[in-house]
């Protein structure tokens, strides 16, 4: 890019924030505009369920303060409804303000919380019900803490990834709380039924009621009413069934929008001075909607605006943890749509139930549930697309056997006892007392780790002078 | 009998020699307090050099014919000195390179770098100790504005509640100093260690934390996200001592938890556990070794596990903190006196006028005269016998052969050189390649000081006679010096040098100047800075401020890149590399010792693993990087992450897989990981 390019872009989320960082770590030469609806500079979105549930204290949600920005010459506009392109004259319009002129623009826009088709959730002047959140940004993470104290029972509508989390957030802080999921079982889109249901019986057990096969339908005086005649009697209601990507910007400017903004292996959409990325954009047919894979766009898109002409981006390797008290559930990839062999163990006692997709030795995509003691390993495996022998994959997910007993009388008289000096089991035994093993074979007198096997070993030939067989 | 030290590892445990007969034996010291008389097997073998058959005790000259002709003394180095002149004739003084080591005595560091930039006029020296503890340092200089690898006795961990240690297997590598552990445990303490492979340290751990190489500066960013997440830290003290925390805190916001899982691979809930550990402990004491160091990035992982020993308000409380566990012998000490590309007497730098008046005035040589800063070790080596580079290299305590990373490199450099002189005991690889070796005398054959892990300054005396035909190390750059027509004379006199050293360092960083050889055998060493001879030393730095403009810690912002050689189809595993019991080094000494065994080169490798590639636990496997390749017998264990190989480095073929990309700032190779192939 030339020197004096006006940049601007158009959201101030992480994929937003992340870009900013990473065209300021390349020099990037031009002048950098950010459009936040926002009132607070980019914070760190993905932990406000971590803030519900008390794990994360507020204050350190920021990922940069206002003065950051400032200091590196970065225009940080915030509270600014953006309404429109216009593409002619190459500005955005703004509420309120004056259009802002760019060179380049980069539409970070995110996604918009879906409203579920319920009933009385708004009023007549068309605004939410004072008892129903959305848990999208910090003013509903805030206005969700403010009616916490105050309620009693709560109901989470939508039983994906965010749905649990703030399911179990509430429960942390003392809320009775019911979830309704409109599929046959909870993270429909990433976990298949098996794997659900344990999920269901996980919450059941911590106290939270669970409805699959259910929706809401309206909202009343006493609480939520589902189709299958139930009422929930509620105080509080919490909408988590998902968001669209935020297109009316790019669909109004006349730009290719499927689910998402459409962008190439450039992150350019069919406008070649307009980018996205992140949870508003669509490569590929794809708008995965997490923040690695945003930020792998933004990495991209960075060199992209800073003229390296090889950058491309090819995709991205998700990997989906619940963020939730008490539940383990790991996701990598999509596993209900990835084709491949699927090794499985379900242990029904254990709550737990664990698949790998294999596709020519490699972990393609896997879904554990119940038991993540493997997790770290299995995770490397998918990132780096290590070529694994037939039996790992049931290896990994067994687990390592119990360690053989280790007992002092096992070792065979060869076996090294005392690394520091080199003493076998068999020298220990020849020695009457510890005082003799001090002297004749200076065991135990270096780092001390040997001691307790020295005076096993002791012990057992004591037992064995008095006819007593190892 | 002798009162002296170990002549390997930085813990330099007090040992007492006595000559029985025609032997020398090693005896227990339990008043000193460092090691209170504990040994490993390395130390209690240590006479076992004495009278080896492979000694060298005749200097060899390499004839026309390519091959080694015994000398004498006088001929030996009369030819090394026409070469030198001959050479910095055509070429200018920088064709001389000086490579030291961070096992030499303070005198022979100190003389070492008066040497080069006196005699010889240049700039090219510097030592082994760059792939020693160099990162750390570099942090500590940069944050604290000191660089004590401890800023405590060793003996203060027993005190702390608990002790985290990234990336050292003291347990092996020091074992004596693992009783201090193990009292800390037995007082009701806690144990964290972090490895790549579950050690004999780890095994005394309370938490083990067992992350991908190259990742052990995420799992620091992470720590310190839930710390901050949790409001653990210590907002008095940071306001109070640290300077740059606020940043420090915005840069790890982006570090949850699960994102330091995927990269590190260590499961979010033990990152809690360690998180909550910290969090709940008064006292929390940080330990790095070169595990966390030895990278591309370990000045930056140093940082960020020093940012959470600041975080906590720990810096400079009692028993508390963060320490670096030093690795050679004199690695502390070997740092402090001018063997350093960019250093002067007294932690110096070069290239501060004053420093450079005050140390010429010392050596009674005008400013001007002296060189400014040269290339780093692996730059060194890698320039020599380029156009650019130095023709003529003099290697003193160091096995370069071994030790540098891509080993097969850099012996191409050697065989470049127009000249290699080696001084060594025995007839190293390095010295094999050398066109003069010089036979020099070993720790118990001469006397000098060392400065462990503590900054406590320790006096080894002599306990017999050398061999005949064989010169110590100060003789030898004296009888170069006079030979090259130096403007100063050079010393022979440890006790006359030290002095000399305590003179250039007044008033420096690593103040020496009221320490005396009769001070250190009446105190049990004396602890750095200790500026007058009245002064009693500094055992605790930091209790009331740090050596910084402001008196307050300098916290820098750090960024996780991981390894410069990632993992991928053709090289799918993780290369670390690392020691053994009973090895040290090189091996140059060890491997020489009958009663220490000598296993070998080997490679170790998890059972799943070894079943993908079908290796059989004692049969060769092949281990291949884009450096080089090594053949030695798999030892299949469950304690090393399956997707991590371990080589041990005292043989040759370890380094020659290893990479050497550098640290930007302690310019330290990247020893401890590289991407790496593996078939049976």
């Amino acid at each position: 890019m030339s020197t004096g390019e006006r940049l601007v872009i158009v959201g101030g989320g992480m994929a937003a924030a992340r870009l900013v960082e990473l065209l300021l770590a390349r020099d990037h030469t031009g002048t950098i505009t950010v459009l936040s609806d926002e009132q607070y500079p980019p914070y760190n979105r993905i932990l406000l369920s971590a803030v519900l549930d008390g794990t994360h204290r507020i204050e350190s949600l920021p990922l940069h303060g206002a003065a950051w920005y400032a200091d590196r010459g970065v225009d940080l506009r915030l509270g600014v409804r953006v309404v429109g392109l216009d593409r002619e004259r190459r500005e955005v319009q703004v509420a309120d303000g004056d259009p802002v002129p760019y060179d380049r623009l980069v539409l970070a826009t995110g996604l918009v919380p879906t409203l579920p088709p319920m009933r009385g959730l708004l009023d007549a002047e068309g605004r939410l019900d004072d008892r129903v959140h959305a848990f999208r940004d910090l003013d509903d993470c805030r206005r969700l803490l403010d009616a916490v104290p105050h309620a009693r029972r709560a109901a989470v509508v939508g039983g994906g990834l965010l749905g649990l989390q703030v399911a179990r957030g509430l429960a942390a802080r003392g809320v009775e709380v019911e979830i309704v999921e409109g599929a046959d079982h909870l993270m429909r889109h990433q976990l298949d039924a098996a794997a659900g249901r344990i999920l269901v019986r996980d919450l059941r057990r911590l106290g939270t009621e669970v409805y699959c096969n259910a929706r809401a339908v309206r909202l009343t005086d006493e609480g939520v009413v589902l189709d299958n005649g139930y009422l929930l009697e509620v105080d509080l209601v919490v909408i988590t069934a998902g968001g669209r990507p935020s297109v009316a910007l790019a669909r109004a400017a006349g730009l290719a929008v499927g689910r998402g903004v459409v962008v190439d292996d450039r992150l350019t959409t069919d406008d070649p001075r307009i980018h996205a990325l992140g949870d508003c954009a669509e490569h590929d047919g794809r708008t995965p909607g997490f923040v690695s894979p945003a930020w792998e766009q933004a990495e991209v898109l960075a060199d992209v605006l800073c003229g390296v002409a090889a950058a491309r981006y090819e995709g991205s390797r998700i990997v989906a943890r619940l963020r939730a008290r008490d539940l383990e559930v790991a996701v990598l990839g999509d596993p209900e749509h990835t084709e491949g062999e699927r090794v499985e163990v379900s242990n029904p006692l254990t709550r737990s139930h664990r698949t790998l997709v294999m596709r020519e030795g490699r972990i393609v995509a896997a879904a554990l549930v119940g038991d993540l003691s493997r997790v770290g390993l299995i995770t490397q495996h998918f990132d780096r697309g290590t070529r694994l022998a037939p039996q790992e994959a049931g290896l990994l997910l067994l687990g390592d056997p119990a360690p053989a007993a280790d007992l002092a009388a096992a070792l065979g008289d060869s076996a090294e006892v005392c690394a520091c000096a080199g003493v076998s089991a068999g020298e220990i035994r020849a020695c009457a007392s510890l005082d003799d093993v001090v002297r004749c074979t200076r065991a135990t007198t270096g780092c001390g780790g040997c001691a307790p096997t020295v005076r096993q070993l002791l012990a057992g030939r004591a037992l064995e002078g008095k006819g007593v067989t190892r | 009998m002798t009162r002296t030290h170990c002549p390997y590892c930085s813990l330099q445990c007090g040992m007492a020699l006595e000559r029985v007969g025609r032997t020398l034996e090693v005896q227990a010291w339990p008043e000193f307090p460092v090691n209170e008389g504990a040994l490993c097997r390395k130390g209690w073998t240590a006479t076992g050099l004495r009278g080896h058959r492979e000694r060298l005790t005749t200097p060899l000259l390499r004839g026309a014919d390519g091959e080694f002709r015994p000398a004498d003394w006088e001929e030996a180095l009369d030819h090394v000195a026409s070469r030198l002149r001959s050479l910095r004739t055509a070429h200018g003084n920088d064709a001389v390179a000086v490579f030291g080591g961070g096992g030499l005595t303070n005198e022979k560091a100190y003389q070492l770098g008066k040497f080069a930039r006196v005699a010889l006029g240049t700039s090219q020296i510097d030592y082994n100790g760059r792939w020693c503890m160099s990162s750390a340092a570099s942090a500590g200089n940069r944050v604290f504005g000191v660089d004590r690898g401890l800023p405590f006795p060793l003996a203060d961990l027993e005190r702390a509640d608990v002790v985290v240690l990234v990336g050292s297997n003291l347990a092996e590598t020091m074992p004596p100093a693992a009783r201090h552990l193990d009292r800390l445990r037995e007082r009701g303490g806690r144990v964290v260690v972090l490895d790549p492979r579950r050690t004999p340290t780890a095994e005394r751990a309370d938490l083990f934390l067992q992350p991908v190489p190259g990742t052990d500066l995420a799992v620091a960013l992470g720590v310190l996200h839930l710390l901050d997440a949790a409001d653990a830290l210590d907002d008095a003290y940071l306001a109070e001592r640290v300077e740059g925390f606020d940043a420090v805190l915005r840069s790890v916001a982006s570090w949850w938890p699960e994102r330091v899982e995927r990269v590190s691979g260590v499961p979010v809930a033990e990152l809690r556990a360690l998180a909550d550990l910290l969090a709940s402990s008064p006292r929390v004491m940080v330990l790095t070794a070169r595990g966390a160091e030895q990278h591309a990035q370990g000045t930056d992982t140093v940082l960020a596990w020093i940012n959470i020993a600041l975080g906590l308000g720990m810096v400079g409380r009692d028993a508390a903190g963060y320490g670096c566990l030093t690795g050679q012998g004199n690695g502390q000490g070997g740092r402090e006196h001018g063997q350093k590309a960019d250093q002067l007497p007294g932690y110096r730098m070069i290239d501060d006028p004053a420093a450079r008046a005050h140390v010429a005035g010392v050596w009674g040589v005008e400013p001007d005269t002296l060189p400014g800063k040269g290339r780093s070790a692996y730059e060194l080596l890698d320039a020599l016998g380029t156009s650019e580079g130095p023709k003529a290299m003099l290697v003193f305590g160091s096995n370069i052969v071994v030790s540098a990373p891509n080993a097969t490199r850099i012996g191409e450099r050697l065989d470049a050189l127009d000249l290699l002189v080696v001084c060594d005991l025995v007839l190293s690889e390095t010295a094999a390649r050398a066109d003069v070796v010089l036979p020099v005398t070993q720790w118990a054959e001469e006397t000098g000081t060392m400065t462990n892990l503590e900054g406590r300054v320790l006096l080894r005396r002599q306990a017999v006679a050398p061999p005949d035909g064989v010169r110590s190390d100060l003789e030898v750059l004296a009888g170069l010096a006079e030979r090259l027509d130096a403007p100063v004379p050079f010393s022979v006199d440890p006790a006359e040098i030290f002095a000399e050293l305590g003179r250039a360092s007044a008033g420096g960083v690593a103040d020496y100047a009221g320490i005396t050889y009769e001070r250190i055998e009446a105190e049990h060493g004396v602890f750095w800075p200790c500026p007058a001879p009245a002064h009693p030393g500094t055992p605790r730095l930091f209790a009331d401020g740090f050596p910084t403009p402001s008196g307050r810690a300098r916290a820098q912002v750090v960024a996780h890149r991981g390894p410069a050689e990632p993992v991928d189809d053709d090289f799918p595993v993780h290369l670390t590399t690392g020691r053994v019991l009973a090895q040290y080094q090189s091996g140059a000494q060890t491997r020489r010792i009958r009663a220490l065994p000598d296993d070998g080169v080997f490679v170790e490798m998890h059972p799943m693993l070894a079943a993908r590639i079908g290796a059989v636990d004692g049969a060769p496997v092949v281990v291949r990087t884009r450096r080089g390749e090594l053949k030695a017998p798999a030892r299949v264990v469950a304690t090393v992450r399956p997707d991590t190989v371990f080589v041990p480095f005292h043989w040759v073929g370890a380094n020659r897989l290893t990479h050497d990309a550098l640290d930007p700032s302690s310019r330290m190779p990247e020893f401890k990981v590289c991407a790496a192939a593996v078939s049976a």
